[in-house]
């Protein structure tokens, strides 16, 4: 029997040899791919129109908190802005994500961030599946599950942008980490989570350990990494047909921030703090009607010495920062078909050392979506930003629209709530 | 001593049953049918609400972290809702592959199985037509499935397993047979639907689908589509339109006023409706709604 098998295999290889026939997956000898990943692309294309020139977006701050906000910044060798920050199209990102059991203890997701500017690992990870008890372990380059819209990747979010307070205190990429993740489930019936995080600590915006100035002029000394830490604590009920989801989060890390190559040259080293706290209650009218009412809170304390370049001598100063903000939006959706929604951004306390900075920084949003089908999405979006500067300090109302495509192909992707 | 140590014992002996968490309401009922006393079940999803698109609420992980076992329907209609949640449960006896998981859709040999699949063709189940549980012959197969299912995890307990189920397929069968009697004169009805979620029940009793009101799986009703059914209902003349309880009836009310084609809503499951809180009154239900004359 095994002699005939042989032989008939033989023969088919020799068969083969001369027509060559492609068998099914299922009975390919060494063929692996039925261990491919889940695999799937979601592509981010926008026509904007913003009431201001690209090159003066680039140059516009919010005073005391963060400079060139719509602007390109360098990152890991190229360069690149916030989400839709040009006039005309903007091809925002083409992003893979894989994800796929290892072992019986592991799994893994990888989310590769193409853009024009080139490839980032936004996010590499192994998530444990068999610790038990409630804990799960998480090591790699992650978003941090702190607040509400970090973790969550932009495609998923409501608007085409981030919340004023969580861009302009952490950048576009928020908290996006090389680090390790513990959470915790209680064996509760309310649900409760706790979270830890420590992470590397380079958040270009706001933390920072690396040594400022050169080896034979050291202006402030760095911090050993990892150097940045966070912990959260989520917890979430049901009355009848609503869900309410309560979170606070705590952030706490070294800055160094080196801007002494800037046309302004200056540079901070210090502590700095996040308290945030974050709620959504969401109401569901059938399976596929909703109202969600989503807020963040976040304040910052930014603790140190700033540095000044005067011409070759270096000036430090104390210096602390007290600022806070909030998002609060609201979001209808009327059918699968169709949703709006309407957001509020303030940054109301800008409480620097020594200066009088405005607290007055507003922004007003408004979106309507059609989704075609479950993969496919067009959103209408219209900005009011009245947070921008220029450098003269004066006021630079910003109105942009955006029409916004979100397109996804491969595996169905499941959403957390 | 002995006293104290009984007292000890007796709150652990009154909790001594096994959590199973199941996905859909009429997967309760089974488990519950077979536990008995030995058994808490936790069904996740509620009955009136699309099967495909449950919410995934936070409150649903803590309903899995605390589960020593996870049974759902399977051939992808959890997709959308159930991968996050057991992600976030970290419990080990709910993740797919433990030998505390049960997959029935493994169980049932799934009809309508696309030989190609392509999201142009709206968002087709690869492994078939989901929606086995409402051929009601189907429900015998779950039963021992998931008697077998508890046996291996609570051996102790097996010979209860046993029995329950016995005294289950009994009654089942007593049903099964009057279903036959009351749907047999419906053999050959053609009928209409939103989503082909009564494959299954169709197929049992001989009624035959024509047509669906959403011009292809998961893609909301277009407005060409429609009138192509106003035809399509003229010229075959479809009794009827069997329509689940969770989308829309707008398109299907405009239907009946333009061609007089009956409406019939179709609960999918416990709870749809109501009415409807059993397995048995959910197929009572379903063989009485197409007697609508």
């Amino acid at each position: 029997m095994k002699k005939t098998l042989l032989l008939s295999t033989l023969a088919s290889a020799t068969l083969f040899a001369v027509a060559p026939v492609v068998k099914p997956i299922s009975e390919r000898t060494f063929s692996q791919s039925q261990y491919m990943p889940d695999i799937s692309m979601i592509m981010d294309f926008s026509y904007v129109n913003h009431s201001i020139s690209d090159a003066e977006l680039q140059h516009l701050e919010i005073p005391g908190v963060v400079h060139g906000i719509m602007g390109t910044h360098e990152h890991g060798g190229s360069s690149e802005s916030t989400y839709n920050a040009k006039n005309g199209f903007n091809l925002n990102y083409a992003e893979m994500v894989l994800s796929s059991n290892v072992d019986p203890f592991f799994s893994m997701d990888a989310v590769l961030h193409f853009s024009p500017e080139g490839v980032a690992i936004e996010e590499a990870y192994f998530t444990t599946t068999a610790l038990g008890n409630g804990f799960r372990l998480r090591g790699g380059k992650l978003l941090s599950e702190f607040g509400r819209q970090n973790s969550q990747h932009h495609h998923f979010w409501d608007f085409g942008n981030m919340g004023l307070v969580n861009e302009a205190f952490l950048g576009s990429h928020g908290i996006n980490e090389i680090g390790a993740q513990l959470q915790w489930v209680a064996p509760t019936e309310t649900y409760l989570m706790v979270g830890a995080e420590l992470l590397q600590g380079t958040n270009e915006a706001m933390f920072g350990n690396a040594q400022i100035g050169e080896e034979d002029a050291v202006i402030a000394e760095g911090e050993r990494a990892p150097s940045l830490y966070i912990g959260y604590v989520k917890s979430s009920f049901d009355i009848g047909s609503t869900t309410i989801l309560p979170g606070i989060s705590y952030i706490y890390g070294s800055s160094r921030l080196d801007h002494l190559e800037d046309e302004d040259p200056h540079a901070f080293a210090g502590d700095s703090t996040i308290y945030a706290a974050d709620l959504t209650v969401k109401h569901y009218f059938d399976s596929y009607s909703f109202l969600t009412w989503q807020s963040e809170w976040m304040m910052r304390d930014m603790d140190g010495t700033k540095y000044v370049d005067n011409a070759g001598t270096i000036d430090s100063n104390d210096l602390e920062k007290k600022q806070a903000g909030y998002y609060t939006q609201l979001v209808y959706a009327y059918d699968q078909n169709w949703r709006v929604g309407a957001r509020y951004d303030s940054i109301y306390l800008n409480d620097v050392t020594a200066q009088d900075f405005p607290e007055d920084l507003k922004r007003y949003s408004a979106m309507v979506e059609y989704h075609p089908s479950e993969f496919s999405r067009i959103r209408l979006e219209y900005n009011r930003n009245d947070s921008l500067f220029n450098e003269d300090g004066e006021r630079q109302n910003l109105d942009t629209v955006m029409l916004q495509f979100n397109i996804a192909i491969g595996a169905h992707g499941a959403h957390d709530f | 001593m002995k006293n104290i140590f009984i007292l000890f014992l007796l709150p652990i002996s009154l909790f001594a049953h096994l959590n199973i968490a199941v996905s859909y309401p009429y997967i309760g009922a089974i488990t519950k049918a077979i536990g008995g006393d030995h058994v808490k079940t936790i069904v996740l999803a509620k009955g009136n609400w699309d099967p495909h698109f449950i919410i995934p609420r936070p409150s649903l992980i803590s309903k899995l972290r605390s589960a020593d076992a996870l049974i759902m329907n399977g051939a992808q209609l959890e997709i959308g809702w159930l991968p996050p949640l057991i992600k976030r449960a970290n419990n080990p006896k709910v993740i797919p592959n433990a030998p505390t998981f049960l997959n029935l859709s493994h169980q049932i040999e799934l009809i309508q199985k696309p030989t190609s699949v392509d999201r142009s063709l709206g968002d087709v189940h690869p492994d078939g037509n989901p929606h086995f549980h409402l051929n009601p012959n189907n429900i015998l197969t779950l039963a021992q499935s998931i008697s077998n299912f508890l046996t291996n995890m609570d051996t102790q307990h097996g010979e209860i397993y046993r029995k329950n189920l016995q005294s289950f397929e009994q009654k089942w069968k007593a049903h099964l047979a009057q279903w036959q009697v009351r749907m047999k004169d419906r053999n050959g009805m053609k009928v209409i639907q939103f989503h082909d979620n009564l494959a299954y029940f169709n197929r049992a009793y001989g009624l035959q689908s024509i047509a669906t009101i959403e011009p292809l799986p998961g893609i909301p009703p277009s407005s060409r589509h429609t009138l192509s059914l106003i035809g399509l209902i003229k010229e075959q003349g479809p009794c009827c339109i069997l329509h689940d309880v969770y989308h829309s009836t707008n398109t299907a009310e405009y239907l009946a006023e333009k061609t007089g084609i009956k409406l019939i809503i179709m609960p999918h499951d416990i709870g749809a409706l109501d009415s409807v809180d059993s397995l048995v009154g959910l197929f009572d239900y379903l063989s009485e709604a197409v007697h609508y004359d």
